[in-house]
């Protein structure tokens, strides 16, 4: 009879354990995760994709070697150790990284450094024909990525980038399997990816959906959804439909016409997010072939154009209190050397904005300002705002709205739109430098709109070559006073994007286009 | 007779020759697609290893006679992104397009033709007069719009969403799209049958199978419909040509995984090789449809045939 009882007690302690077991609790309780995008890029390969379409699926297949925790800290200032438990610069230009032991591939190949110094290597980031076009812009500066050990791995710069570890965040980051990427060629992989995130792929059609289930032996523990599914649906309405109507769990990019609306209807919650990207624009400041005898050369003109518009009024008016306009490279997620009480010298006064202009030789010429179509949310509205102020003042522009960036960028044009992204390198480094210096497209490209003058390189170099953060801080000041004193462009926001949630579902992605349902970013 | 059929494949081949001709020529003449292509701040370098890529950094007549040449032999190149064949991307997305199409081609013919003939039977009555009110609303209501109304009430009344489903084509999310496709080529067909059929029913052969003592439902069916149905092959006939190309809007708005929306994204992300070759199809499928139609009229109107 004891032994009876003891059999009885036995199974029903093992089938209760097997009830309450993570596993068995997971699968009851997690949800089966529809997120609506507005497309997909049609490979997942997470350098070839590097878009906002993408990212917002890549960091959930793959990981990256260093990650920010936007939970804690929307800004993710602090860089939290990930597919890397830490690393160290063992010379000024050599960084070496420990990895994490055990992580598995979803094909359960085990992670090392072959993977990581492939995953960073010339052939696919930096060779004069890379497997990965696009990733040649952030891996600039790589010389060398070296598998030191069997969890170790070198990577060299070609000059001291204390900053460094801060591109690892970056898609530069992310880390594949070297076996299969080889085994099944560069555009296979983007079909079919396998990474060591906390969900694997199981189907991808790039016009319709992507699909992924939860990674069991994900090594930071189960992920928190049973499955992601990424739904194209390219019309709003539809998204909001299908996010009323509890179809949908997440839905991005709400016009900013219609936040308010979506954020009226009941078991919806909208999330605006000012992300490290800002639109702008730049002044062509050279003579060209087609725009010979260019006002804007004259760096007055370009003063007064910066100094009549008030730039925070529209931006209070377009997003209310989603975004903030910044004084030139100025912005939060530098950690340090952000200065929340420094003010660009620029800034809206139309009695100095005249001023400018009396010292000018400028009659009324009109400028052509290029606007790609719908590409940054709510520039156009803004743009008809400031071409009103200008015209106030005297100054003739007229917005010139085209449907891409080849369009935009053909010319004649004297003003051309465009944002700067800045999450790439924890410092000013790319935004002020990369983005304005003697390797920029701003400066090398067809669409190239200044040269920069012989101060700005000299501080530029100062600047890229400082060391340690006090002389670090100093050059980026100075540098960033010769660019105002120059104006070759003025930024307007800090971007926004924004997210339909469902009321009772607490995710949040901090501040940032990257979208991650992971343990880090559900609760 | 062989000089009609040939004189028809001639028109479809110069048709799909020019058809082909400029889109490779408004593509290119819509700015650069390789600085379209890559990232918007991307380096010189990058554009230009993409315009290497896609053969872009050729003269044009270069780059044109090339495709020529790749088509003929059945090559119609390659997404760049993705690596993969526009052929095998537009096969992909075909059969939900086809889907669509067809039923609502179904529906549109089914109903379109019976509130045609019924409005025809009770000419200048009320029925007559609804019918009509109604072909008119189906036929001026755009797409876009009723679609937009379809989906907004179904969440917003019924907490019920009546878009796509992904990459699944399930009957009941057919339905909506289908049904607002359907609905402007309703009220075409309703008209369209409507006038036809009461010319026919006036017409001497059918008044003479009426003194013959013929019942009115088989003047109807065998003597009326089916010379009725001559200028309704026409409508047909673009119908199915426009299979393809006519559902764009109502794939965007429904979320509908076909061809319409692969044009669109192809479009907006410059993936030549895939919007060359939908147009193409697009234009094919119009010229096919148009070809065929030439075809059943020597086999349904024996006038042309001793033409």
């Amino acid at each position: 009879m004891k032994l009876k009882v003891r059999i009885l007690l036995t199974t029903v302690l093992a089938f209760g354990a097997m009830f309450m077991s993570p596993v068995y609790l997971s699968a009851k309780e997690r949800p089966d995760l529809v997120i609506a995008v507005d497309n997909l890029w049609e490979t997942m390969d997470p350098v070839i994709g590097i878009s906002t379409t993408g990212a917002r699926v890549h960091s959930n297949v793959f990981d990256t070697l260093i990650r920010r925790n936007r939970w804690e800290d929307p800004d993710g200032n602090k860089l939290v150790p990930w597919l890397a438990t830490s690393w160290e610069r063992t010379t000024p230009t050599i960084w070496t990284f420990h990895l994490r032991e055990g992580v598995k591939f979803h094909d359960g190949h085990i992670m090392d450094a072959e993977d990581v110094a492939f995953s960073i290597s010339e052939e696919r980031l930096w060779a004069k024909k890379p497997l990965a076009p696009r990733g040649k812009r952030y891996a600039a500066g790589i010389v060398r990525s070296e598998a030191t050990g069997p969890l170790t791995v070198e990577i060299e710069t070609a000059t001291p980038d204390p900053s460094f570890a801060y591109r690892l965040v970056t898609p530069l980051g992310f880390v594949l399997p070297k076996h299969y990427y080889n085994e099944v060629g560069t555009n296979a992989f983007g079909q079919k990816p396998i990474g060591t995130g906390p969900y694997k792929i199981v189907s991808f059609d790039p016009s319709a959906e992507l699909v992924a289930t939860a990674f069991d032996d994900y090594w930071n523990g189960p992920a928190p959804a049973a499955s992601l599914t990424y739904r194209i649906v390219p019309e709003f309405s539809t998204r909001y439909a299908g996010l009323a109507a509890g179809e949908f769990d997440v839905i991005v990019s709400i016009p900013a016409d219609q936040v308010k609306s979506v954020r009226g209807t009941a078991g919806i919650k909208v999330m605006e997010k000012s992300i490290e990207n800002y639109p702008m624009f730049a002044f062509n400041t050279l003579d060209t072939e087609e725009t010979p005898n260019n006002p804007l050369k004259d760096v007055n003109l370009r003063k007064a154009m910066v100094t009549a518009i008030d730039r925070d009024g529209i931006a209070k008016a377009l997003w209310g209190d989603a975004t903030f306009v910044p004084a030139p490279f100025n912005f939060p997620e530098y950690g340090d050397y952000y200065d929340p009480d420094r003010k660009a010298v620029y800034t809206y006064d139309p009695k100095r904005s005249a001023e400018f202009l009396s010292k000018t030789n400028y009659n009324g010429e009109e400028l052509i300002w290029h606007i790609t179509r719908g590409f940054y949310p709510n520039y156009e509205v803004a743009a008809e705002f400031m071409v009103e102020q200008w015209r106030e003042v005297g100054i003739n522009v007229r917005m010139k709205i085209v449907d891409n960036f080849s369009l935009a960028y053909k010319r004649p044009f004297h003003m051309l739109n465009m944002s700067m992204s800045s999450e790439f390198s924890g410092d000013p480094y790319r935004p002020l430098w990369l983005d304005w210096g003697p390797f920029s497209s701003r400066t090398n490209a067809k669409h190239k709109t200044w040269v920069p003058s012989d101060k700005f390189l000299e501080l530029g170099n100062k600047f890229a070559g400082a060391q340690d953060f006090s002389s670090r801080k100093s050059a980026y000041l100075g540098l960033v006073a010769e660019w105002e004193d120059i104006t070759p462009g003025m930024y307007l926001w800090r971007n926004v994007v924004s997210y339909g949630v469902r009321d009772d579902f607490n995710w949040d992605p901090g501040n940032s286009a990257v979208t991650i349902f992971d343990s880090m970013y559900i609760k | 007779m062989t000089g009609f059929i040939l004189s028809k494949l001639f028109r479809a081949f110069i048709t799909l020759l020019l058809t082909v001709s400029l889109v490779f020529i408004f593509i290119r003449f819509s700015g650069d697609p390789a600085a379209a292509m890559a990232p918007p701040d991307a380096p010189q370098e990058v554009i230009d290893q993409y315009a290497e890529k896609l053969g872009l950094d050729k003269p044009l007549w270069v780059q044109y006679t090339n495709y020529l040449g790749q088509i003929f032999r059945g090559d119609f190149g390659y997404s760049v992104d993705s690596g993969r064949s526009s052929v095998s991307l537009f096969l992909d997305r075909l059969p939900a397009t086809l889907y669509l199409g067809g039923l609502s081609l179904l529906i549109a013919l089914t109903v379109g033709i019976t509130l045609g003939t019924v409005a025809a039977l009770n000419r200048g009555n009320v029925l007559d007069r609804s019918v009509m009110a109604f072909s008119v609303f189906a036929f001026a209501m755009p797409n876009f719009l009723f679609g937009l109304a379809v989906i907004l009430i179904g969440a917003l009344g019924f907490q019920t969403y009546l878009g796509g489903q992904g990459a699944t084509l399930s009957w009941i999310g057919v339905l909506p799209p289908a049904l607002t496709l359907g609905l402007a080529s309703t009220g075409s067909y309703a008209r369209f049958s409507r006038s036809s059929l009461l010319e026919t029913i006036n017409k001497p052969f059918v008044l003479a199978a009426e003194a013959r003592g013929i019942s009115r439902t088989r003047r109807l069916v065998f003597h009326a419909m089916p010379n009725a149905a001559i200028p309704l092959v026409t409508l047909i006939g673009l119908s199915l040509g426009g299979l393809i190309a006519g559902s764009v809007v109502t794939e965007q708005v429904f979320a509908w995984p076909g061809v319409g929306q692969l044009l669109v994204r192809s479009v907006a992300t410059r993936d030549i090789a895939t919007v060359q070759f939908i147009v193409l199809a697009i234009a094919a499928t119009m010229v096919f449809a148009n070809l065929l139609v030439d075809f059943l009229y020597l086999i349904i109107d024996p006038r042309i045939r001793a033409q």
